[in-house]
């Protein structure tokens, strides 16, 4: 069930009338579990059970490192990314054609698909793991375990919440404590931003894929390359922003993922900014404990180049993806030295760096975009070679700027004017966006970060 | 925010939002479908075209295939009144099931018979055949685009066009080198297996070419040249034989006497700008000649 699908409409209206029935108030966490199961299951049933086993597994061994952290902890740590090792990085050593061990109960496990959103649940096991048994409190109980692990807005692609922001938040709920207005913008927003403008531009960026973008123009690969930015970053900040909007529904406030990340000036600045969840986990859950900058220069560098290729590796187990991570290690080391040079820049200095941000971090998107390393580098091999294809394909630059303007104006600044100066036309604002989203919504395509 | 104020925010966003639907429809109303939308896509492509199709008075000549006959485009023939229906990616039993259920025939209706392994595309059959009620909102953006280039791009004049075609045909044969492509092709086409399908097809296109004969029109099937190396791949040669052998009468078809030395194709399936005109004449001889 995804977010654009009708049924996920009428099932969020469903859960969201039970919720605050004064009957079930001592009941909303497990109605919550029960909506969340219903939610992931209602895809893939036949995967409901590696959850229930990755929500007991941790609980289990969150009882026990409550106990003895030093024996416990990490087992727990090795159990989870076990799983997604399993899951995700398997068909790196076993051939999925082939007829695999031949024993039935291993050959059905290897033969399961990708579990939508493993990535995220186990980085939440994680941080359930450290940060209760750090501060040393009492095993929470199971059904707030599950809440924060399986919790339906952010159980697919995040945001990843840390359970030392979200346990504290499972108390009961009052509807008069909704803040209808601002659940709605985020909704609004985030639909706008998926079906409006990712969508839109995914029809233009499908070219990108092999072997499509063969009949591209020289000129039309630059070009997709920047709309497939726009897209990624629509499409994920689209999502992001409908899970907290759902999110506020129910009374939970997850951590804002997205800050206009393309005005970034430094590559450190943009991964503040950029799927912000997941660099604060990977800085509090791996760079820190790795000893972060505090262990001299070239350690650091090195911390930062391990973290961000792990970073690339948690994508997806592909080439692509790792030298993706890689790259944006090299970035993070390469500028740091030149950080502290540019602490009081002009505006036109500002310019030059948020343009060589945007620009390297969009160049890198094409690793994204293409999985498959030989189609990564022909793709950019055809970005500096002249067409020769008679027939290119045709692109439509009025609409590529359409679509992409929302974007544009968001980076601009335009959302700050909005919520000051030009407040009172806000709601109309909205209902625009509203209409727009649904009138002129692109063709269904599922949220780019479902795959991970 | 106090209750009060809550409730005026999404009076205000839902007025705003009902504003916007109900211009949309007007607009709708008022305008209708007749405005073509920019293609994104090759879908969007052949909505245009058959959107166009069913608007229209029937044309003299039409032709229906997949993107082997795309190729030729309208402006090749020198007949004012020829519809190209094939559609890129698509079965030339789409648009030829659209064209027989239409009220009007054209005279003729050609029948590329070189990829044959698709089946109708059954939503855009319902859609031109009067199945599927129209829309009921346009998308503004794609019709603001469309009013945009309609205006900028208005239609060409056909002696200019003439002269830019000629002069693309006093051109040589084009020296792109396209053997990468053409050696992919061969060897999707070699492990293509799709006889069962293209027999399936064929009796279906048999069936809808007899409705055409039956109403008064001329249906004829026609092989559009494809480069030797992809002539005799497993899927072309499958498919020939198949077609050929479920319409021996030499009646049923148009043989066009295109010289082969003079065309170029760009991936080994799809022929250059300079073929497609060289074809599109082609064409219109065997026509003349019948």
């Amino acid at each position: 069930m995804t977010f654009t699908s009708w049924q996920f409409g009428v099932f969020v209206a469903v859960v969201f009338g039970v919720y605050y029935l004064p009957a079930l108030r001592n009941f909303q966490v497990q109605l919550l579990v029960l909506a969340s199961v219903f939610f992931y299951g209602f895809g893939q049933p036949e995967l409901l059970p590696l959850l229930l086993v990755a929500v007991l597994g941790t609980w289990l061994f969150l009882a026990l490192a409550l106990r003895n952290r030093a024996i416990w902890l990490p087992g727990g740590i090795a159990f989870n990314l076990a799983l997604l090792a399993f899951f995700k990085y398997k068909f790196l050593f076993v051939d999925s054609a082939s007829a695999l061990t031949g024993v039935t109960p291993v050959d059905f496990l290897l033969k399961l698909p990708l579990p939508i959103g493993i990535s995220f649940f186990v980085f939440h096991n994680i941080s359930l793991l450290v940060d209760l048994t750090r501060d040393n409190k009492n095993a929470p109980r199971l059904a707030d375990i599950f809440l924060y692990i399986i919790f339906f807005p952010q159980l697919v692609s995040g945001p990843i919440t840390r359970a030392a922001v979200f346990m504290p938040q499972i108390v009961p709920k009052r509807v008069d404590d909704v803040d209808f207005v601002e659940a709605a913008k985020w909704i609004l927003t985030g639909y706008f931003f998926k079906l409006f403008v990712a969508n839109n531009l995914n029809e233009m960026t499908s070219y990108m894929g092999f072997p499509l973008y063969e009949t591209l123009r020289t000129q039309d690969r630059w070009l997709l390359v920047f709309l497939y930015s726009y897209q990624i970053y629509a499409d994920f900040f689209g999502y992001s922003a409908i899970a907290l909007g759902l999110a506020l529904l129910f009374g939970y406030r997850l951590p804002v993922n997205f800050n206009l990340p393309y005005i970034s000036t430094s590559f450190s600045e943009f991964w503040t900014r950029w799927h912000i969840s997941l660099s604060t986990w990977l800085k509090t859950y791996l760079y820190i404990p790795l000893g972060g900058n505090r262990r001299g220069t070239a350690r650091t560098y090195l911390n930062l180049m391990i973290v961000m290729t792990l970073g690339g590796l948690w994508h997806g187990a592909s080439l692509s993806y790792a030298l993706w991570g890689l790259l944006h290690g090299l970035l993070l080391v390469i500028e740091r030295p030149f950080l502290a040079l540019f602490k009081t820049p002009g505006p036109v200095v500002q310019f030059v760096r948020i343009s060589v941000v945007f620009l390297c971090v969009t160049m890198l998107w094409i690793f994204f975009r293409l999985p498959n390393f030989d189609h990564a580098l022909g793709y950019l091999h055809g970005m500096f070679t002249p067409t020769t294809n008679p027939n290119p394909t045709k692109l439509f630059y009025n609409l590529a700027l359409l679509y992409s303007l929302p974007v544009m104006i968001q980076h601009l600044g335009l959302g700050a004017l909005v919520s000051t100066s030009l407040r009172r036309w806000e709601p109309y604002l909205y209902g625009a966006l509203a209409a727009l989203a649904f009138l002129d919504a692109g063709p269904e395509a599922a949220f780019i970060y479902f795959q991970f | 925010m106090k209750p009060s104020s809550t409730v005026s925010w999404f009076c205000k966003c839902v007025l705003m939002a009902a504003s916007v639907l109900a211009a949309d429809r007007l607009a709708t109303v008022a305008i209708g479908t007749k405005l073509q939308q920019p293609a994104a896509t090759a879908r969007d492509g052949s909505l245009i075209t058959l959107n166009r199709y069913v608007q229209e008075p029937a044309p003299d000549l039409v032709l229906v295939g997949s993107s082997v006959a795309w190729r030729l485009k309208e402006e090749y023939f020198s007949l004012s009144r020829v519809r190209n229906l094939a559609l890129a990616g698509g079965s030339p039993l789409t648009s030829l099931e659209i064209v027989a259920k239409q009220p009007r025939l054209p005279k003729i209706v050609l029948i590329e018979t070189n990829v044959l392994s698709r089946p109708a595309d059954r939503a855009l059959v319902e859609r031109f055949t009067g199945q599927e009620h129209s829309d009921a909102f346009l998308r503004p953006v794609r019709t603001a685009i469309a009013a945009y280039e309609t205006w900028n791009h208005a239609p060409p004049d056909p002696l200019r066009v003439r002269a830019a075609l000629d002069g693309v045909l006093s051109q040589p044969p084009s020296a792109f080198d396209n053997r990468v492509y053409v050696e992919r092709a061969v060897n999707e086409m070699n492990a293509d297996d799709s006889a069962a399908a293209v027999r399936t097809n064929v009796v279906l296109i048999k069936q809808l070419m007899a409705e055409i004969e039956r109403r008064g029109s001329r249906a004829l099937l026609i092989e559009i040249p494809l480069a030797p190396e992809i002539r005799e791949t497993r899927a072309a040669r499958e498919t020939r034989e198949i077609v050929r052998g479920a319409f021996p009468d030499r009646a049923a078809w148009l043989s066009i006497d295109a010289p082969l030395s003079e065309l170029r194709w760009a991936d080994g399936v799809h022929l250059d700008e300079r073929s497609a005109l060289i074809a599109a004449r082609a064409i219109e001889k065997a026509l003349a000649g019948r």
